[in-house]
């Protein structure tokens, strides 16, 4: 087979004001025609970095050391900025990863492909407009004649993302590149997505370079796989040989890792242990020495050797050829290799008969969406949409919650009710059996205490000019308890949640993001609360950090009692740390019951669609149709009857029509539809 | 839109009519006798007869202020105490001047300081940038009254190049633009600065967004790129401060209207304030205010125009 991108021996670095950061070293690995590669990696492995350096589009502070590109006969390093572009989005395309961010608000589809035809003199307007509404269509958008001439903004998440393939698909390049493709979507949009690329490439025969960090994806699209840690290449090989009989340790770590492969609920996730390595040192030895689960003393100072048998499989490790070779390794696939993480092993305390910490009922917010005249004006009568309808949830201490929902929901806003950051309009929450709802600020703040919000973006959240010490401890300042020794209570939390105490110097942009994430937890307990609501805890973390943090905060209930209420839009990890789960759709909660049941089997069709979204770490479990189609409708359009009604495939006649109730299969177990799967 | 639209010139018949309401109370809240107040000490007492029965100052407060309300809105603002003109027709006839000015300000401004930030944005640090940035923090830093003396020293009065004072004779064209030149320099030198560094600023901003990458990756020329793109999106917050920047200049012509002894609405209403000549300091004051607020209405209209966020959201 023909090669059609072959990467030999590139090495790049960053100058920073640290110093130079080898962001990668020596990869080298082919691009076949008509193959799809995936590039997966944790992020710091480097893994778009070689996507820019292919279309010349690295940072201006980015230097390539050593090596080339070669795309067909020429050396893309070698070429011309002229050249580069010439074959940008000509011969190699990109889909990108945040639909929301990479399309330019103030101009239409229409004015947007049309510019990337530019180079396409031989056209006439009205073909190139031809050809674009073509490429609209394949990408299965309805009605792309008129649609065309929206701007992004009219658009939805998904079909976004779509235009975005068309636009990328658009010159017929030889080469598409897709950075993340699905990150920024939901996991039922992402099923789609994922279809719509497989469809593709079977039909515009494509070569396609895949780079994201969810297994799943590049399991389900990929032929081959390239795997990256730290800037360098560790493992390639054919994705079942990757997914089935990984050899590098850190392969295997990261398989083992991957919540979605774990089939048994389990209170606890296996962990890679420690931090990538700061490449603007000097490295020496393995690279993935300091966290492997097999170093050994040789691969702290020799460079492991190539093992391997083609330029297309290969990985490189100590255990695998030369004197240290294991002929044990790798044991079989059931054994872990990689710790569970720390454990205080405290037995679980779920306090069933101490009654309920938080509970929530019947619970509605409404949003106000226009003022009186501009309503009056336009003829509309309802001036609200319903953020939270008909919500009832409880959580008790020492127990883990998941609220479970993709983007508009609905899950937010009932948390920062919960936490009486939004007025809500009728229904009732209590916390320790006292009504909390609309409470005046001055009486909810000794309540702070009690209930602690643990943020998304733990670094975005705190103010960078402070160090870590100073806001570990600030809740106990705002709070004005009095505290006789700050610094011993910082060392204290820091203790608490395994932060090493030197970090406690440092401030927040120096933290890596499960140290950032450490701080956040810290924050959390610093008042001793008994209610925990933690917004999406782990997003944004790689799958070997993410573990760390759960671990930890199960550790915490277990010694503490806590109660925790997880935000989160990601089954497959709420699944393994929560007792229950509630799934919200449009505002309502469409399900809810012991997590494990709900999981293996689910009643509502909701459920099932987001259970199945999840796309298998396994190539040789690969969907071959979409679950549902669609997506969320906005509020303002919440359908007549069953809110599912517009995407669910069980709709019947009665659903369009009537609201269903809740109903209970066993007593904790609830759910809203008429046709239950169960 | 059409709803916007309408909300929008509520608000100005709403800023207008609060605008007549303060001019008028300022009259009737000092103690004394208005007219003579709004005359001024040099009045005659007919003229103050006759000023007492226009404005009906014998009727009730409510219905003084509804007819000085009635007559603004259509265009009836009173006469001049001492030369008896109609007050429009006295603001008539130097509102195009002022217009010319202020206009042709911001023009050269808009035209060297918007390329000039996108120049400095394009190649940040480099010397073309630093040097921009050197001029315009100087350019702001200059109080537009001192640059009229300057400009009229050095290019009217010691090399000559053009004429020092006055607007030109009425129908010579030519002769009205050279002596724009020296005015519109001196008034829109500031904003040269000011722009540059804008659009430099939302230039940088947007040349870092997701989007200019994607026009990148799929191959677009950079001109394109620069001028299609990115300045597409960096000029609506300039759009903003160049409509509100009108209010700015209309106090900027006041100076370069008294130095260089242009007639302009500035320099009547400096004259009349002078002479404590009333009816002409309201209606100019309230010509002033209308016009900026139709400016900025203006800018508002060209950003909906140009971005189809604002546009829907109206
Ligand atoms: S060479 Fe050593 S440290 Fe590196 S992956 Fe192999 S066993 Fe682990
Ligand atoms: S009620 Fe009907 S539309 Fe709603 S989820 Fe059940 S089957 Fe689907």
């Amino acid at each position: 087979m023909d090669t059609l991108l072959d990467i030999r021996n590139l090495s790049l670095e960053f100058r920073t004001p640290r110093g130079r950061v080898k962001a990668l070293r020596e990869i080298s690995f082919p691009i076949r025609k008509g193959r799809t590669i995936g590039i997966v990696g944790e992020s710091g492995s480097g893994k778009s970095t070689i996507l820019w350096a292919i279309l010349g589009l690295l940072a201006s502070n980015a230097k390539v050391t050593s090596g080339e590109i070669m795309f067909e006969d020429r050396n893309l390093l070698a070429l011309s900025e002229s050249g580069l572009q010439a074959v940008r989005g000509e011969e190699i395309s990109v889909v990108f990863q945040d639909p929301m961010t990479s399309q330019i608000p103030v101009l239409t589809y229409a004015r947007q492909m049309f510019d990337i035809l530019y180079r396409r003199p031989g056209m006439s307007a009205a073909e190139k407009r031809r050809h674009a509404v073509e490429m609209m269509q394949k990408v299965g958008i309805a009605d792309p004649e008129s649609r065309i001439d929206q701007y992004p903004h009219h658009f939805s998440g998904g079909m976004r993302q779509r235009a975005g393939i068309a636009m990328a698909l658009l010159t017929g390049p030889k080469l598409l590149l897709a950075d993340e493709p699905t990150t920024a979507l939901d996991v039922t949009l992402e099923a789609q997505i994922i279809h719509l690329l497989q469809e593709l490439k079977s039909e515009l025969d494509t070569t396609v370079v895949v780079v994201s960090h969810n297994l799943g994806l590049i399991a389900e699209l990929c032929d081959e796989v390239v795997v990256m840690y730290a800037g360098e290449v560790v493992e390639v090989g054919e994705v079942r040989q990757i997914f089935h009989d990984p050899r590098h340790p850190y392969t295997r770590a990261l398989l083992e890792c991957d919540p979605a492969r774990i089939e048994k609920a389990s209170r606890r996730l296996p962990v890679i242990l420690g931090d990538i390595p700061d490449l603007a040192k000097p490295q020496t030895g393995c690279i993935y020495a300091t966290r492997c689960q097999r170093a050994m003393p040789i691969c702290r100072t020799d460079a492991p050797p190539v093992v391997g048998l083609t330029v297309s499989r290969f990985a490189k490790c100590h255990l695998l050829a030369g004197p240290h070779h294991d002929p044990q390794w790798p044991p079989p696939p059931d054994v872990l290799t990689v710790p569970m993480g720390e454990s205080v092993a405290a037995p679980r305390t779920v306090g069933r008969a101490q009654g309920e910490l938080l509970n929530v009922t019947n619970l509605n917010v409404q949003f106000q969406i226009m003022g009186p005249v501009s309503a009056w004006m336009r003829g509309i009568t309802r001036r609200h949409v319903d953020a939270v309808l008909d919500v009832s949830l409880s959580v008790r201490p020492g127990e883990t919650v998941g609220l479970v929902g993709e983007s508009g929901s609905g899950k937010t806003t009932l948390g920062r009710t919960i936490l009486n950051l939004v007025p809500a309009q009728n229904g009732s929450v209590t916390f320790e059996n006292r009504e909390i709802r609309n409470m005046a600020e001055r009486h909810f703040k000794p309540l702070r205490r009690d209930m602690a919000m643990m943020f998304q973006d733990p670094v975005g959240s705190l103010s960078p000019r402070k160090s870590v010490r100073a806001l570990i401890v600030e809740p106990i300042l705002i709070h004005g308890i009095d505290c006789p020794d700050l610094d011993a209570e910082a060392e204290r939390l820091a203790d608490l949640v395994r932060l090493p105490r030197p970090l406690l110097a440092r401030y927040p942009h120096e933290l890596s993001g499960g140290q950032a994430r450490r701080v956040g937890v810290a924050r959390a307990l610093a008042l001793n609360p008994k209610l925990i609501i933690a917004d999406e805890p782990t997003a944004g973390l790689d799958v070997s950090v993410q573990g760390e943090i759960l671990n930890l905060m199960a550790d915490l209930q277990a010694e503490h009692g806590l109660g925790y209420l997880i935000i989160t839009h990601n089954l497959p990890v709420v699944r393994h740390i929560s007792d229950r789960l509630a799934i919200m759709y449009l505002g309502r909660i469409v399900e809810h019951g012991p997590a494990d049941e709900i999981f293996r089997n689910p009643a509502h069709p909701y459920t099932k669609a987001l259970v199945e979204g999840v796309p298998n770490p396994d190539p040789d479990r690969r969907r071959t149709h979409v679950s549902i189609s669609g997506e969320v409708p906005s509020l303002l359009r919440r359908p007549q009857g069953c809110d599912f009604v517009t995407r669910c495939p069980y709709a019947q006649d009665r659903c369009r029509i009537e609201k269903p109730p809740h109903s209970r299969i066993t007593p904790d177990h609830d759910h809203a539809c008429f046709f239950p799967l169960r | 839109m059409y709803i916007y639209l309408l909300k929008r010139l509520g608000l100005a018949v709403a800023v207008i009519g609060a605008v007549i309401l303060v001019l008028f109370s300022l009259l009737h809240l000092i103690p004394g006798d208005p007219a003579t107040i709004a005359l001024g000490p040099r009045a005659t007492p007919e003229t103050i007869a006759r000023y007492a029965a226009k404005m009906h100052l014998d009727d009730p407060i409510w219905k003084q202020l509804l007819v000085y309300a009635g007559n603004a809105l259509t265009g009836d603002l009173g006469l001049d105490v001492f030369s008896e003109r109609p007050v429009t027709a006295m603001i008539g006839e130097r509102l195009g001047f002022t217009l010319a000015l202020v206009f042709a300000g911001m023009g050269w401004a808009a035209l060297l300081g918007i390329p000039l930030g996108c120049l400095s944005a394009i190649k940040p640090n480099s010397w073309v940038d630093r040097l921009t940035g050197i001029l315009s923090v100087g350019a702001i830093a200059v109080p537009s009254f001192l640059v009229s003396i300057w400009a009229l020293l050095i290019f009217a009065v010691q090399l000559r190049w053009l004429p020092a004072i006055g607007a030109g004779e009425p129908g010579d064209f030519s002769d009205q633009v050279v002596h724009l030149v020296l005015p519109a320099f001196a008034v829109g030198l500031g904003w040269v600065g000011y722009l540059a560094r804008m659009v430099r600023a939302s230039m940088l901003e947007v040349m870092g967004e997701t989007y200019i990458r994607s026009a990148r990756a799929f191959g677009l020329r950079p001109r394109k790129i620069v001028f299609g793109y990115a300045l597409r999106v960096a000029i609506l917050p300039t759009i903003t401060l160049i409509g509100m920047g009108f209010g700015g200049l209309v106090s900027a012509a006041v100076f370069a209207e008294i130095i260089f002894s242009r007639p302009g609405i500035g320099k009547l209403i400096f004259d009349s304030v002078m002479s404590r000549n009333f009816p002409v300091v309201q209606g100019a004051v309230l010509v002033a205010t209308a016009l900026y607020i139709f400016v900025v209405l203006i800018s508002d209209l060209v950003i909906a125009w140009l971005d189809p966020r604002v546009r829907e959201s109206l």
